[in-house]
């Protein structure tokens, strides 16, 4: 199965071609905040360099959030369209799992999180399954670092892990009250902080593939303007396709 | 005797908060027009919320990529080039159609065409009838008031602009005082039918030696008007207010696209944007260029009403004139929201 991967969710870009978990290739570029200039030349040398064409794939990943909305927007628009117009298995897979799929540690709970400023960030947490496959024990969410710290001391407590390990962006700068908590704990490298295409093409391999159509980020917050609208007027949010109507 | 192969464009239109897609056979006949609009849920919050259209666009524009295709009984095979829309707008809400043009254009090996928005605009008259050049265009929308010499279908000059308030985005700040919903321009224009200029607005830069407009302190003097009546509590007639704002907006545009017809000698005048949509404007500017001497008349065309406001048909249009004069992008493509046309040498004199 040839799995083409796309990570636009945060400032680092990456592509990856995946032959099931092997990567084949794997292409980053950091901090260019030109996601949309890059990433379709990025593909396409990919493509070249393995002689392959679009149509040759088998199924595509991307990741589907949290992340800097735009970014996620433009990654999955991309591979939506080519999934859609090349009849194509398309897979959305959480940035934050991708994230903990660097981490290769059993009995060891992974905390992801990216950076939402304020102390709050998206994030959630993982343990590694017999088979190496992340497993979300934390959900997906936004969180206030307290409440995130929380829910970790919560499910130490009520599980036999002592061990954490804390990857991705801003975390870091919480050690004060990290190291308060008086656990087990270390960072990751730079390297697994960053957002790579292979794993989402790892993680891609047994991931259920959705309609292209309906292949949507997951922002797991809602705008300020809707926020203030709610609470101004206390109307439900309802489907957004309520909202869009072709005239 | 061989005929010539016709050019079918898929075009795309993501700049604000309409979803639009569109097949378009020879840069004149439409095959194919999707518009999804947005407004009900901007309409929640006064206005564009941008963060909220760009989220409304990823979630149809699939979808209406297909439908285009279908009631147009085309498909990709028998595309000849893929055009988006990649300036001006809303960035994040540009980038949709254009991240879905380009996924579009690799996918398919179809040659891609990025299109300046306003030139969209101004091609909407393209649809409607044959355009001899050079031409003129008063473009006027929620983001734009310009005048515009088209030496030919792809090359456009700015004569005139705005110095700060376009004339839609006036319709729309007056609208909120008058408690009328955005957009605005609709309702502000059937309530100036239905009453009389007696407030006497100013006309701003009307006598002025150039093609530039100023909106900001008719929005002002309106606005102050009706303050000063709340505080002592007078009740104005809204619809004697909305005529006489009407009036000194279309004064002053007419007026002074009038004086560039005169210089410029057009051999059509065509107009463009959301508030090309406006009775009263379509009414007085065919009534001012009638009064021109015959043979210094133009030719006229006004773009069907619907399709005034931002749709990809006008993208469509647009791009068969970069088709055939070989204007195609490349996979680098981006969006740049502040992308204008160039502004005439001659002005900066």
């Amino acid at each position: 199965m040839k799995i083409l991967s796309v990570s636009t969710a945060t400032n680092h870009l990456s592509v990856a071609l995946n032959n099931y978990e092997t990567i084949v290739e794997e292409k980053n570029e950091q901090d260019q905040r030109n996601h949309s200039e890059h990433l379709d030349p990025m593909i396409a040398a990919i493509l070249k360099e393995n002689n392959l064409q679009l149509k040759d794939l088998d199924r595509f990943a991307v990741a589907i959030g949290p992340g800097s909305y735009t970014g996620l927007r433009i990654g999955i628009t991309t591979v939506k369209m080519f999934a859609s117009i090349l009849n194509k298995e398309v897979v959305g897979i959480s940035t934050l799992q991708a994230l903990a799929k660097s981490i290769d540690e059993q009995n060891t709970l992974i905390v992801t999180g990216l950076d939402a400023r304020n102390d709050n960030y998206f994030a959630g947490a993982y343990v590694n399954n017999a088979e190496k496959m992340p497993e979300m024990v934390i959900p997906d969410g936004h969180y206030h670092i307290d409440v995130l710290l929380k829910a970790v001391s919560a499910y130490l407590a009520e599980n036999d892990l002592t061990k954490v390990i804390f990857v991705g962006t801003g975390l870091a700068k919480q050690d004060e009250q990290i190291k308060a908590m008086g656990i087990d704990y270390t960072y990751a490298t730079e390297e697994q902080n960053e957002l790579h295409a292979g794993l989402i093409g790892q993680l891609a391999v047994t991931a259920q593939p959705v309609d292209p159509d309906q292949l949507l980020p997951r922002y797991l917050r809602r705008t300020q303007a809707e926020v203030d609208w709610h609470k101004k007027t206390g109307k439900p949010f309802g489907p957004d396709s309520d909202y869009v109507e072709e005239v | 005797m061989s005929e010539k192969k016709d050019v079918r464009i898929l075009a795309y239109e993501s700049s604000c908060d309409e979803t639009s897609t569109a097949v378009i056979k020879n840069g004149r006949e439409i095959e194919s027009l999707i518009v999804a609009t947005q407004i009900k849920s901007h309409q929640r919050f006064g206005g564009v919320v941008p963060e909220v259209a760009s989220r409304h666009h990823i979630e149809v524009i699939s979808q209406i990529t297909k439908e285009a295709l279908n009631e147009a009984h085309t498909s990709w095979n028998d595309i000849d080039a893929i055009a988006v829309t990649d300036g001006p707008g809303l960035v994040g809400a540009l980038l949709i159609g254009v991240s879905a043009a380009k996924a579009a254009s690799m996918a398919t090996g179809i040659p891609l065409i990025g299109v300046d928005h306003i030139m969209g605009h101004i091609m909407a008259a393209q649809l409607k009838d044959q355009i001899e050049y050079p031409a003129l265009a008063l473009q006027v929308s929620g983001g734009h008031t310009e005048i515009v010499l088209m030496k030919d279908p792809i090359n456009f000059e700015i004569i005139g602009d705005t110095r700060d308030d376009a004339a839609g985005e006036a319709y729309d700040k007056i609208g909120r005082v008058l408690g009328v919903n955005y957009p605005a321009g609709k309702t502000i224009d059937a309530w100036a039918h239905e009453g009389k200029d007696t407030f006497n607005f100013p006309r701003a830069m009307m006598e002025d030696d150039d093609y530039d407009f100023s909106f900001s302190g008719l929005k002002s003097a309106f606005i102050n008007t009706c303050h000063h009546a709340d505080q002592i509590h007078e009740k104005l007639n809204k619809y004697d207010l909305a005529a006489s704002f009407q009036a000194a907006v279309i004064d002053v545009l007419a007026h002074k696209t009038i004086r560039a017809i005169k210089q410029y000698q057009p051999k059509t005048f065509i107009m463009g944007g959301g508030v090309a949509a406006n009775h009263g404007l379509r009414d007085c500017m065919s009534a001012e260029i009638a009064k021109l001497p015959k043979a210094k008349q133009p030719k006229v065309i006004l773009p069907d009403i619907k399709l005034c406001g931002d749709n990809a048909a006008m993208i469509g249009a647009a791009a068969y004139n970069l088709y055939n004069a070989d204007k195609f992008a490349d996979l680098t493509l981006n969006a740049d929201p502040s992308q204008e046309l160039p502004y005439a040498n001659s002005m900066l004199n």
